[in-house]
């Protein structure tokens, strides 16, 4: 045990020793939170409308107000022509077009059921959907609204019975996308960090040629192995406080759950990756290449991890394949304990499998890294 | 501790289609500075990496220290010294740092570290620079430094991989005086080199071409039989004249 | 400039990137393998969301109401048995990701005639999901007063018109970002490194030593990389345009032109961080973090950059790749002519000339040191 703790001396001297890399560890790490946390988001908002109201009457001027005061649409001209609307979107100035015919609100009151019409750029498939849909929840809502000030304009004949729905949400009342992404953010990082310098780590020992001083010695591939890889164990975790602590001062999110829950997950999610980082270092023959394979494997485990794609829409042959992606499951698990608060009994079975992948995972690396020279 | 240090018999190794080491048989007993001579691609390093149990043979026997090297390569680190062609310290430690690092590596006492380092640093000459990084010396005394670490634990054989490469010649000398008064302590020494003058300081030397052993005595009896004054010529005369197919050199 | 001097070192170049297997099998492997996770995987629209239901009613109405919500493409419900303390559990389970109850008397008060209330829980860790979800709900339930009442849902009615990909399929997005994504990585990290490795291993002053000028040595260097930034962006092209079925309605000519324009810009960029960087870990963070991040994060790319806060977007606006999305997505989909990709086409060459001049100066001063 002793030899083990003359290894992680020896690395704990190396890594403070250099500057850049205390940099890499602490600091790097928050910035990419700050512009990481901002820039992942699956909302939609600040989508470029043209408003072409041909009615210009009241109840036309109070649709247009009502598109204005909502940051999901930004008016950036008025333009009643079809063809110059067709042009602008065609030239990128405007996403979508909202066209409010002639006689709306004469139409509207007679109950004569106006068309209104809107043109959307279908580019981003995504945002063009979600762009409708907001549409159509602010016209009906104002439609309500209608109805409330002069019944005689209600969608339903009086009289007829009306279902009314009372929505709850839970956990998340403002719909702040922080809250969601941010925990799942610390999980990105946290790989990064662990999978990254574990194999560059390993790599650079072999490149430099002390790697095979190290496989002369007594020491055991054990005990090589434990040696290179407590600091970094112990390293990362330290990060994902720093981290943890950081995103909780830089976002408006709350932690609902048990700190000591999440740490204990961590800590299991930690020999995964740090066993990736051992996978990747017995494939890669240079340092340059193991940040090529780490990058790589990366992506991969980020899309397929639900970060910002649910996995439910994914086709069924992809959801099962991400039951191997060990970010999966902490994903789902940071994000219970920071918005639910969920309990170990909860998470019960993303943890088995997560463990039973690192042990995997880990085991078949260190089989894979021969204390013998190829 | 018998008589025979290192002995193999038949020892080869091939990567794919190409034999790196042809059936090599050598008996190199206890004390002995064994020289291990050859052009670049000979199998030098190949054949010593076998014996310091980082590569599996083929075919082949060896024992390093009484162990065998299919069984015992783990007995065999314990009982052996290695210094590859490579420099082998940790750059960015501390001349200190490093001889605690290596000599926790190998098990020793906190006490019997601080004495072999005190000794490693007064031998080498370094009193002034323990706390300078290793980076910053001049590589003659790397290497020395290197050549101590590596035999912090006190082990009875030692494997030198072209150990003196890239240094100059007064730093080599000083570096064989240290290689011969340990094995007049009774070391054994194993030595490859491509340097025919540092052939002239071994007890016996091989000599291999191709993967094949292809002379094997004192460095004395080889000028005689060849009728050459140094090792130098001797090495030409053996590759030059008495190769049937010199293209298959390397 | 020498013609021949040039087309030795580009060969030498093609030498060193055919030895390298393993980075050629990822530059050509990775686009497809990008290609074909985004097709599969690229699915915002939220689908098969589990609704337990809890029909305290169990009446004609209270079960039309439930088929509804079966007949949605985007519920599955299933019955919830267990007790109402209890309700949580389905959300820590994540057995459901809504709960519907139904009240007891809710068809006798409807059809006395009075407003019944009906309540969604949604679990809302996820926002997007959980609006998603919202909306639908409300949906049904506006569909369904119109059912009693027999009358019209709205007072008037929505006609959407989505153009250009009326599907609002995910590949005509996704495509055009994996093309810049490889171009940049080809263009700016690939280069960078074999640069900085000539650098580290000296052997760009033995090249300096012969009759070579500063110039011949960049041209010979990263024609190679120019080859292969084309070999691979038209890869992706094809496939994108047979396989993924994207449109590609304008013309073939401007956007090879304008492709080029960008690897003139993603190459003066590597140039630049080639200069600064001393070792190859050093231009690979460096590339890293001012070349791949950005390309991925603050170009459109995936995120939309209108839902950031104006720090990022002001980022953003040095980002090459934000000008080429807007250039492929452009010519692919819309049949932009340059006149209507000015400013973009401008940008790009605005932002390779200042890089050129500041790399071309850097460079040949570190040269003659």
């Amino acid at each position: 045990m002793t030899k083990i703790f003359y290894m992680i001396r020896k690395e704990f001297l190396q890594i403070f020793r250099t500057r850049e890399m205390v940099a890499i560890l602490f600091i790097m790490p928050v910035i990419q939170m700050v512009v990481l946390g901002f820039a992942v988001t699956n909302e939609v908002k600040h989508i470029t409308l043209i408003i072409a109201d041909r009615d210009n009457s009241r109840l036309s001027r109070e649709i247009v107000a009502a598109f204005s005061n909502t940051d999901r649409f930004d008016i950036t001209g008025r333009e009643t022509d079809v063809r110059e609307i067709g042009l602008d979107i065609h030239r990128w100035k405007a996403q979508a077009a909202l066209i409010i015919p002639n006689h709306f609100g004469r139409d509207f009151r007679r109950g004569l059921r106006p068309d209104i019409q809107m043109i959307v750029d279908g580019l981003d498939g995504n945002a063009a959907g979600v762009s409708v849909g907001y549409a159509g929840g602010i016209l009906r809502e104002w439609a309500e609204a209608q109805a409330r000030q002069t019944p005689r304009l209600a969608m339903v004949k009086q009289n007829t019975p009306q279902l009314e729905l009372i929505e709850r949400l839970w956990y998340n009342l403002d719909l702040r996308s922080a809250q969601y992404m941010v925990p799942g953010i610390i999980v990105v990082l946290l790989t990064i960090i662990s999978m990254l310098l574990s194999a560059l780590s390993l790599v650079k020992e072999r490149e430099v040629g002390t790697l095979e001083q190290l496989m002369v010695t007594p020491l055991s591939r054990f005990e090589l192995l434990m040696g290179k890889l407590a600091p970094f164990l112990i390293l990362a975790f330290i990060e994902f406080f720093v981290v943890l602590g950081a995103a909780q001062v830089i976002f408006p999110i709350t932690m609902k759950g048990s700190y000591a829950l999440l740490s204990l997950e961590a800590f299991l999610y930690l020999f995964t990756t740090i066993g990736l980082g051992v996978m990747i270092s017995t494939i890669a023959k240079s340092q340059q290449q193991a940040l090529f394979l780490s990058w790589f494997f990366m992506l991969f485990l980020l899309m397929m991890s639900g970060l910002f794609i649910p996995i439910a829409n994914m086709p069924q042959f992809l959801q099962d394949l991400t039951l191997l992606n060990p970010m999966r499951y902490f994903m789902a698990i940071i994000r219970d304990v920071f918005q639910k608060g969920s309990g170990w009994q909860y998470l019960f079975t993303d943890t088995w499998r997560m463990t039973l992948l690192g042990t995997l995972i880990f085991a078949v690396s260190v089989l894979r890294f021969r204390k013998r020279v190829s | 501790m018998n008589e025979i240090a290192v002995q193999t018999q038949n020892l080869t190794r091939r990567f794919g289609k190409f034999t790196a080491v042809d059936r090599l048989t050598i008996t190199v007993s206890r004390g002995e500075i064994f020289g291990f001579l050859g052009a670049n691609g000979a199998g030098k390093t190949t054949a010593i990496r076998m014996l310091c149990g980082l590569l599996l043979p083929s075919e082949g026997e060896a024992t390093v220290a009484g162990f065998d090297v299919y069984k015992s390569s783990e007995a065999i680190k314990k009982n052996i010294g290695y210094m590859s062609q490579r420099f082998s310290l940790y750059d960015d430690l501390t001349i200190s740092e490093n001889i605690d690092f290596f000599g926790g590596v190998y098990g020793l006492s906190p006490a019997l570290i601080e004495e072999r380092k005190e000794a490693l640093i007064e031998q080498v000459g370094l009193g002034d620079f323990r706390k300078r990084l290793t980076r910053d010396l001049p590589l003659g005394f790397k290497q020395r430094l290197a050549l101590g670490s590596a035999m912090l634990h006190d082990p009875p054989i030692i494997f030198l991989d072209e150990p003196t490469s890239g240094v100059d010649p007064r730093a080599r000398r000083e570096f064989w005086s240290i290689i011969n008064e340990l094995a007049a302590a009774g070391k054994t020494v194993f030595v490859t080199t491509h340097f025919m003058d540092e052939a002239e300081y071994c007890h016996r030397v091989s000599i291999m071409r191709a993967g094949k052993l292809i002379a094997l005595d004192s460095p004395g009896k080889l000028k005689e039989s060849y009728g050459r004054n140094n090792m130098q010529d001797v090495f030409v005369a053996l590759v030059n004249d008495e190769d049937p197919r010199p293209e298959e050199q390397l | 400039m020498n013609p021949r001097r040039v087309a030795a070192i580009s060969a030498k170049e093609f030498i060193h990137i055919i030895r390298d297997p393993r980075t050629l099998l990822i530059i050509f492997i990775m686009p497809v393998l990008l290609l074909m996770m985004f097709g599969y995987a690229f699915n915002l629209e939220i689908q098969d969301v589990r609704v337990a239901v809890i029909d305290d009613d169990n009446s004609a109405l209270s079960r039309q109401l439930i088929e509804r919500f079966e007949g949605s493409p985007f519920f599955t419900v299933f019955h919830y048995q267990g007790s109402r303390e209890d309700l949580e559990t389905l959300f820590l389970e994540r057995d459901a990701r809504a709960i519907l109850s139904i009240p007891e008397n809710f068809a006798a008060t409807l059809i006395g005639k009075h407003p019944a209330g009906i309540q969604v829980i949604i679990d809302a860790t996820d926002p997007n999901a959980a609006t998603s979800i919202n909306n639908y709900c409300r949906q049904i339930v506006t569909d369904f007063n119109a059912g009693l009442s027999g009358g019209a849902a709205m007072p008037f009615t929505l006609e959407s018109n989505i153009w250009y990909n009326p599907e609002m399929r995910s590949a005509p997005f996704f495509v055009p970002g994996i093309l810049a994504l490889l171009l940049i990585m080809i263009s700016a990290l690939l280069t960078s490194i074999t640069i900085t490795r000539e650098k580290e291993s000296g052997t760009l002053e033995q090249i300096l030593v012969s009759p070579i000028r500063p110039g011949e040595i960049i041209i010979g260097k990263v024609l190679p990389y120019i080859l292969i930034a084309f070999l691979d962006g038209s890869m992706i092209l094809i496939l994108g345009v047979t396989v993924f079925k994207v449109p590609f309605v304008g013309s073939l000519f401007l956007l090879a032109l304008l492709m080029a324009l960008f690897v003139l810009t993603a190459l003066s960029l590597g140039l630049i961080l080639s200069t600064i960087a001393s070792t190859q870990q050093v231009a690979m963070m460096l590339a890293f973090v001012l070349t791949l991040l950005p390309t991925l994060l603050l170009s459109g790319f995936i995120f939309p950059l209108a839902s950031m806060p104006l720090p990022l977007q002001l980022i953003s606006t040095i980002v090459p790749a934000k000008y080429f999305l807007v250039i492929v997505r452009g010519i692919l989909l819309k049949g932009n002519t340059i006149a209507e990709l000015l400013v973009q086409v401008l940008w790009l060459a605005g932002m390779s000339v200042v890089l050129l001049t500041i790399s071309w100066r850097k460079f040949s001063t570190n040269l003659e040191r």
